[in-house]
């Protein structure tokens, strides 16, 4: 893929994109979490995000769906602006999507069956029960589950929920995937299993896929484009090699893991732990 | 010092507006949900959750409202020699303001809270987004079967409380202090009138309705956090628990007044 540069300023156009956003400030009271932010998402596209916890990668993702809108600027999904359409207007167009929460956001009250087929239930008749079931096994196939239809989310791994999520997701066979910290709180195979989930799907179904995510593993392995964001700005742009060679500092420190000498700094001045007051062994409450 | 007055204002009227906008929504996906039978499964599962499991803890409250009733006033009526006219009293007081107003209270307590923990736990876990990423409006799938549910089966319970009040009343005033019992009957009969039930019974309407959208909004609203859901489901009671006694307060206003419209002279007389 060709590199890109950094891409802060608005598309000339949004018509090859799937999913454009055009400079887009978000604030919540003072703190400005995205600010001017600018991108176009092609179609059949897997684009990371990454950047530190708390750079506003999760507020960018929830505005490609508008569950967040804009403080200014404007969101477009294919042509279409959807930033300032109604919540009735934006029902129709979120069936064209998938949204994987951090936590799966599988209902409680629901079995794994009653999940997948809840969008299918809200937006398609069921008119064949028969076909409802083959759907949702067919859906828990793909993510490597099927045979728990009757299970409820309580009753799952971190892991397991995370995939039945993600077949809710695909329940409404979407054109755009949205992932948030997919593999977050997993361990590294089962991360993986999400991965390889994830590059399945692309490769099928032919969605374009956007993930957020601070982990380089998934995103190397899954990325044909990464963005990175600090401080609510896109601070670098391009593929995975483009990223491992970026000059940026910010990037260097973020993708090799390591602390920053001002962190180190602080960290050092703050005193030795043994100098810290511990309440005595007899102390009671 | 102004500052701070000014930005509580902005933040109270910023509060209100977006109350005033949920209960608009919530107006409107109601109407639509009764014209759509798809949702009715729906409200028929909160009916059984909000109205059937209700029943117990309301018939209870009822009970006791009617027996300390009859403990309270017996003294005072034996004093003046109207004994027999503890029925009335008890009744009409039962049916008119503590049943429904004590009925409300309890569902405040234990539908209201339940529905604000529910709600708000969906809400910090992402769970109404999730539900409005899938393009259903959360309203309409969330509130409206609760708000419904809640509305339509209020008054009903309030009919359980009234008739456990009467028979609480009947058991202390007759079966433990040895009232008439044909007395007390005689006396609640001309006592009370079919229009002191039917003012209980449509105060549940608006109840019912006051506790769910409460909860519901104080739900949708709440923090991050365990404290989050905590506090919500206290300001819920809170603010339900006031607006029942407010309502209650508007709603004999209104109904005196329309009662004085149809029989302007039968309150003079009674």
């Amino acid at each position: 893929m060709k590199k890109k540069e950094h891409n802060n300023q608005a598309p000339e156009t949004h018509s090859n994109g799937v999913l454009t956003v055009k400079n887009v400030t978000k604030k919540f009271g003072p703190n400005v979490v995205l600010d001017n932010v600018s991108l176009t998402i092609e179609k059949g596209e897997t684009t990371v995000v990454i950047g530190p916890s708390g750079c506003g990668k999760t507020v960018l993702i929830k505005h490609l769906i508008a569950l967040l809108r804009p403080t200014s600027g404007e969101v477009y999904f294919k042509d279409r602006r959807i930033d300032n359409l109604n919540e009735q207007e934006l029902n129709g167009v979120r069936t064209h999507y998938g949204f994987l929460f951090q936590g799966g956001a599988l209902f409680d009250s629901l079995s794994v069956f009653e999940n997948i087929i809840f969008p299918i239930r809200q937006h398609g008749k069921i008119g064949n029960w028969k076909e409802v079931e083959e759907l949702v096994k067919a859906k828990l196939a793909i993510v490597g589950l099927d045979g728990f239809q009757n299970y409820y989310p309580a009753n799952l791994s971190g892991g397991q929920r995370k995939r039945v999520a993600l077949a809710r997701a695909i329940a409404l066979n979407p054109e755009v995937i949205l992932y948030d910290e997919p593999t977050t709180g997993l361990d590294p195979i089962r991360s993986d299993v999400i991965n390889e989930l994830i590059l399945k799907l692309q490769e099928e179904l032919g969605v374009t896929t956007v993930v957020v995510t601070h982990d380089m593993t998934s995103a190397y392995k899954i990325a044909d484009r990464i963005i990175m964001l600090h401080n609510g700005k896109i601070v670098a742009d391009g593929d995975a090699d483009h990223i491992r060679n970026h000059p940026h500092p910010v990037v260097q420190q973020f993708i090799s893991g390591q602390v920053s000498e001002d962190d180190l700094a602080i960290l050092r001045m703050s005193g030795s732990i043994s100098q810290a007051q511990f309440l005595p062994r007899d102390f009671e409450a | 010092m102004f500052a701070t007055l000014g930005a509580k204002a902005v933040e109270d009227v910023t509060n209100i507006g977006q109350f005033g906008r949920f209960v608009w929504q919530t107006a409107g996906a109601c109407l639509r949900s009764l014209c759509n039978h798809r949702t009715y499964p729906l409200i028929w599962t909160q009916m059984h959750i909000i109205g059937v499991r209700s029943v117990p803890v309301v018939m209870v409250t009822g009970a006791f409202v009617g027996m300390t009733l009859a403990v309270q006033t017996y003294s005072q009526l034996a004093g003046m020699g109207l004994e027999e006219r503890l029925g009335v009293l008890i009744n009409i007081s039962v049916v008119k303001e503590l049943g429904p107003v004590l009925a409300a209270v309890m569902l405040a307590g234990r539908v209201g809270g339940a529905l604000t923990a529910e709600l708000g736990t969906m809400n910090v876990t992402e769970q109404i987004d999730a539900v409005r990423s899938m393009g259903t409006d959360p309203i309409r799938y969330l509130v409206a079967p609760r708000v419904l549910a809640c509305l339509l089966l209020t008054p009903f319970l309030i009919i359980y409380a009234d008739l456990m009040g009467i028979l609480g009343g009947y058991f202390v005033g007759v079966m433990q202090l040895g009232i008439n019992s044909w007395a007390y009957w005689d006396f609640s009969a001309s006592g009370v009138e079919l229009w002191d039930v039917a003012v209980g019974v449509v105060k549940g309407v608006f109840f019912g309705t006051a506790i769910a959208v409460i909860s519901c909004y104080k739900g949708f609203t709440c923090k991050e956090g365990a404290q989050g859901v905590g506090q919500a489901c206290t300001e819920a009671f809170v603010a339900s628990f006031i607006s029942i006694l407010a309502l209650d307060f508007a709603l004999v206003v209104i109904f005196k007044a329309i009662y004085n419209i149809f029989w302007p002279f039968r309150s003079l007389v009674g």
